[in-house]
């Protein structure tokens, strides 16, 4: 079990304990633990309607975390996946409410580009300090996932506001029918089909072609790689801006389809349970897809939660944070023995 | 007391490390106030010898004695408290520290307040008093390393040593360094000091100690002999053993153990059929070239250099005086300020590596472990790299077939592995430059920089390693050799150049004279 599937597993087995802790604290604190994983099973996978819903949160979240993949492969720890969905679903929002009106085979095309631009250059900077100055990617992009959640609250109160809006969350106008991907709340063939496409080309990416490999090795020993003669900046840079972009990409696709417009606040924790996937799947494409399908099945019993289990909506982010918790921890065991290991054999 | 107790004595010692076993029973004593060697390859276990010695590692059965009483294995402060010291090979002084305070902080019992001045008084005389010509004020990494030797030497003997332990002190030393180790050592025996070397060169062991003892395979194989009552040659067998002696020619022997003398070190130099470098375009062809200081050595200053094809040239030195400057700037990692470089006659200062290789550069880097391989990748990934960087990243591939093509090359590079996916880093040094090697080491190939290629290695994998590249030499291929083993160049090289604070020192051709080398080498005599 030591391939990459076995590892896949293992992080399964953490996700698992990470629910079952979840079950005990919340039956010791007064909420039924059988409710709840009724609830999550219901909401999340046991009838068509819950795999639809599943798989309207699990995709958007399986192309951020196709970005972070690719970015932790090249061994550039992008934690601002949430900045970069922000920001490639403003540029997206930019270019809809602007062209509002042309017909929509060139709309959609641009707003694409848009999504994926606005993600990608919100990694570049990040990814430019990084390979020219050294300067620490994880600080830069977790600062850059504060300036874009601001930045957001600022265009849909300032320049994309809804002028009809009702004042709770600061919104851009609605999408207009003609240019949407899907209806709202729901998944749809585009989006699928979409998914596919790039879940496709990023395996292929990753395990067919020289950057996959010359990336990873990068990713584990950059030192190794710039002695054969590669451009360490242009790899790494590649892998962030590629990040970056799929993140715009999903923050586009909720623009154009479930979620219909640009809202102040939007899926505040969607790039952290995109970096959460990444892990949990090993940093594996094919597996990122199955991971990501399940934490979307997970948000989506998060709407469940309330109704069945009497729990509120937010139980699914502690769940969440148990099993991050347990995913980070996971190395800690194997450390802990070594160091208790080696004080046994050696008094 | 008739008999007296041996200075220090081990009994039927063990020491394993996972499944490998670094000694097996090992019994020995050394009498006291004589200088003992003991020697062995790369492996043979003498390093952990001397940590069992000085109470660092723990044997899983044996007993250490110390003036004939004996005392707990494993633990250091029994060990120092029963007098003994050891200097490590690489040295443990830290770098930022000033003399004053490394020598502070190695002592035992001082006090836990004291001033600077009170500080650098007291270390001053001790240094004094042991002949070491250093300033208590200047820092440790600003030092000299064989002064920062002598500085360590000093504070092993603060406290009242009676056995003092060196690990192959002579590795970082140039061959007039390690005569003045040799007379401190020589006068350290005279005030009363046991003294324990471990060597791997015979003709240092002949020169310094009074008994040698050999170690093997982790197993003692001789010892300890009288050195007045042995002779080179049984000594490289005892070293080498039976198993690999009849694959390797004399020189080769002699290089390996350093048993070669003194008047005709390796004098015979490289095997004949050497084609002189003949007229026509050099592989490699350096002018003028220097650099701005690297964070890894002085900067290149003035180096012209030229290698013909089929020649191998030695770059000889004490290290740290240019060498990984010299390999950096031919392989476009440091930046020239001026001169020019040309492979195979065309330019290619402006270059970036990706293009030198592509024309026939082939780099054995330093750093094995983290210059050469990604320890926690796939084999076939690292030795693959070289390959998937010739075209355009984005073009497919097919891993399948790498995964062959790679089992298929490091089989007939006679690598031991398992599968092309096991990680780099489960190989033994030797396997791993092996894969290195498979890797380098093409059809394509012209210039072959070859960075200290056989350290750590054991003599097979160095006798291995020896053949790769004259192999690659009889094809044509230009090779650039940088080693600090003296006895590693002379051997192997068509011709040796010294490398001094980043110039070129010397230049000398066969038969090579250990003297005249080292003396370039420290700059003395010019």
């Amino acid at each position: 079990m030591n391939g990459p599937l076995g590892q896949v597993f293992r992080a399964l087995v953490y996700v698992l304990i990470g629910l079952a802790l979840c079950g005990i604290i919340f039956e010791l604190a007064g909420y039924s633990a059988p409710l709840m994983f009724q609830s999550i099973a219901e909401g999340a996978f046991l009838s068509v309607r819950a795999w639809q819903n599943s798989l309207r949160w699990g995709l958007p979240l399986f192309l951020t975390a196709l970005g972070v993949v690719i970015s932790f492969r090249c061994g550039f720890f992008n934690i601002g996946a949430q900045g970069q969905f922000y920001m490639g679903a403003i540029a997206a929002t930019f270019v809809v409410d602007g062209l509002s009106g042309a017909p929509a085979f060139v709309v959609i095309p641009l707003t694409f580009l848009a999504g994926l631009a606005g993600g990608g250059l919100w990694a570049l900077w990040p990814g430019l300090l990084r390979v020219k100055s050294g300067t620490d990617e994880v600080i830069t992009t977790l600062m850059g996932n504060f300036i874009a959640t601001l930045f957001l609250v600022y265009v849909t109160s300032g320049p994309l506001k809804d002028p009809s809006g009702t004042g709770q969350a600061a919104s851009s106008r609605p999408v207009a029918e003609m240019y949407r991907i899907g209806a709202a709340n729901a998944v749809s063939p585009a989006i699928i089909a979409i998914c596919v496409l790039v879940g496709i080309g990023a395996w292929v990416l990753v395990n067919r072609t020289a950057f996959g490999v010359l990336s990873s090795l990068a990713g584990r020993n950059p030192i190794m790689v710039v002695w054969q003669g590669a451009k360490l900046s242009r790899l790494g840079l590649a892998g962030f801006v590629l990040g970056g972009a799929l993140a715009g990409l999903a923050g586009t696709i909720e623009v154009l389809g479930p979620i219909g417009r640009l809202s102040s606040g939007m899926l505040p924790t969607h790039g952290f349970t995109a970096i959460l996937i990444a892990l949990v799947a090993n940093l594996s494409v094919l597996a990122t897809a199955f991971v990501a399908i399940f934490f979307g099945g997970l948000a989506a019993a998060g709407l469940y939660l309330p109704v069945l289990a009497g729990l509120p909506a937010a139980a699914i982010d502690i769940i969440n944070a148990a099993i991050a918790l347990f995913i980070t921890a996971r190395a800690w065991p194997k450390r802990l023995a070594g160091f208790f290991g080696q004080r046994r054999s050696a008094p | 007391m008739n008999v007296e107790h041996n200075a220090i004595e081990v009994r039927d010692v063990s020491v394993e490390y996972g499944d490998v076993r670094a000694l097996v029973d090992v019994s020995v004593g050394f009498a006291p106030r004589r200088i003992h060697a003991v020697v062995g390859q790369n492996g043979a276990g003498k390093t952990t010898f001397a940590r069992v010695a000085a109470g660092i590692v723990q044997p899983v059965r044996g007993t250490l004695s110390i003036g004939g009483r004996e005392v707990p294995v494993g633990r250091v402060g029994a060990a120092r408290a029963a007098g003994i010291e050891i200097v490590h090979q690489s040295f443990a002084l830290p770098p930022s520290f000033t003399v004053a305070e490394a020598m502070e902080f190695g002592a035992e019992g001082g006090r836990g307040v004291f001033t600077r001045g009170e500080l650098e008084r007291r270390w001053k005389r001790h240094l004094e008093a042991l002949g070491v010509a250093v300033g208590p004020r200047e820092r440790i990494r600003d030092l000299p390393v064989e002064t920062q030797q002598a500085v360590e030497i000093a504070r092993a003997l603060v406290t009242d040593a009676k056995v003092l332990i060196l690990d192959e002190p002579t590795a970082v030393l140039s061959p007039s360094g390690v005569e003045k180790l040799f007379e401190r050592l020589r006068v350290m025996q005279a005030s009363g000091v046991t003294i324990l070397l471990i060597l791997h060169k015979i003709r240092e062991v002949l020169s310094i100690a009074e008994t040698v003892t050999v170690l093997r395979g982790g197993r003692l194989v001789e010892g300890p002999v009288e050195t007045s009552a042995t002779e080179p040659h049984r000594l490289a067998s005892a070293i080498i053993g039976s198993g690999l002696e009849g694959t390797l020619s004399a020189p080769d022997v002699d290089a390996l153990v350093g048993a070669a003398e003194e008047d005709d070190a390796a004098g015979a130099g490289p095997a004949a059929g050497n084609p002189v470098a003949a007229a026509g375009t050099p592989i490699l062809a350096m002018r003028g070239v220097s650099t701005r200081p690297d964070p890894e050595g002085p900067a290149l200053a003035d180096i012209t250099l030229s290698i013909a094809r089929g020649e191998i040239v030695g770059v000889a030195g004490v290290e740290g005086n240019g060498q990984r400057t010299l390999v950096r700037a031919l392989s476009h990692l440091a930046d020239l300020t001026a001169g020019d470089i040309a492979l195979d006659g065309a330019e290619v200062t402006r270059r970036p590596l990706a293009e030198r290789r592509a024309a026939g550069l082939r780099i054995i880097p330093f750093e094995r472990n983290t210059e050469g391989l990604s320890l926690s990748s796939p084999l076939w990934e690292n030795w693959s790299a070289r390959q998937l960087l010739l075209g355009g990243v984005l073009r497919l591939i097919n891993p399948a077939r790498i995964r062959k093509a790679c089992e298929a090359a490091l089989k007939s590079w006679d690598v031991r592995f398992s599968t092309p996916n096991q990680p780099a880093g489960s190989l033994s040094g030797g396997n791993a430059q092996k894969v290195i090697l498979a890797r380098e080491i093409d059809d394509s190939a012209t210039l072959i920089i070859a960075a200290q290629p056989t350290r750590g290695l054991d003599v097979g994998a160095t006798a291995f390693v020896w053949k790769a590249l004259r192999e690659a030499k009889a094809r044509g291929c230009g090779i650039l050799l940088i080693s600090s083993d003296l006895d590693e160049l002379f051997d192997i090289s068509d011709r040796v150049v010294v490398m001094l604070s980043g110039r070129i020192s010397g230049e000398f051709a066969p038969p090579y004279h250990l003297g005249e080398v080292g003396a370039a080498m420290t700059g003395a005599g010019r």
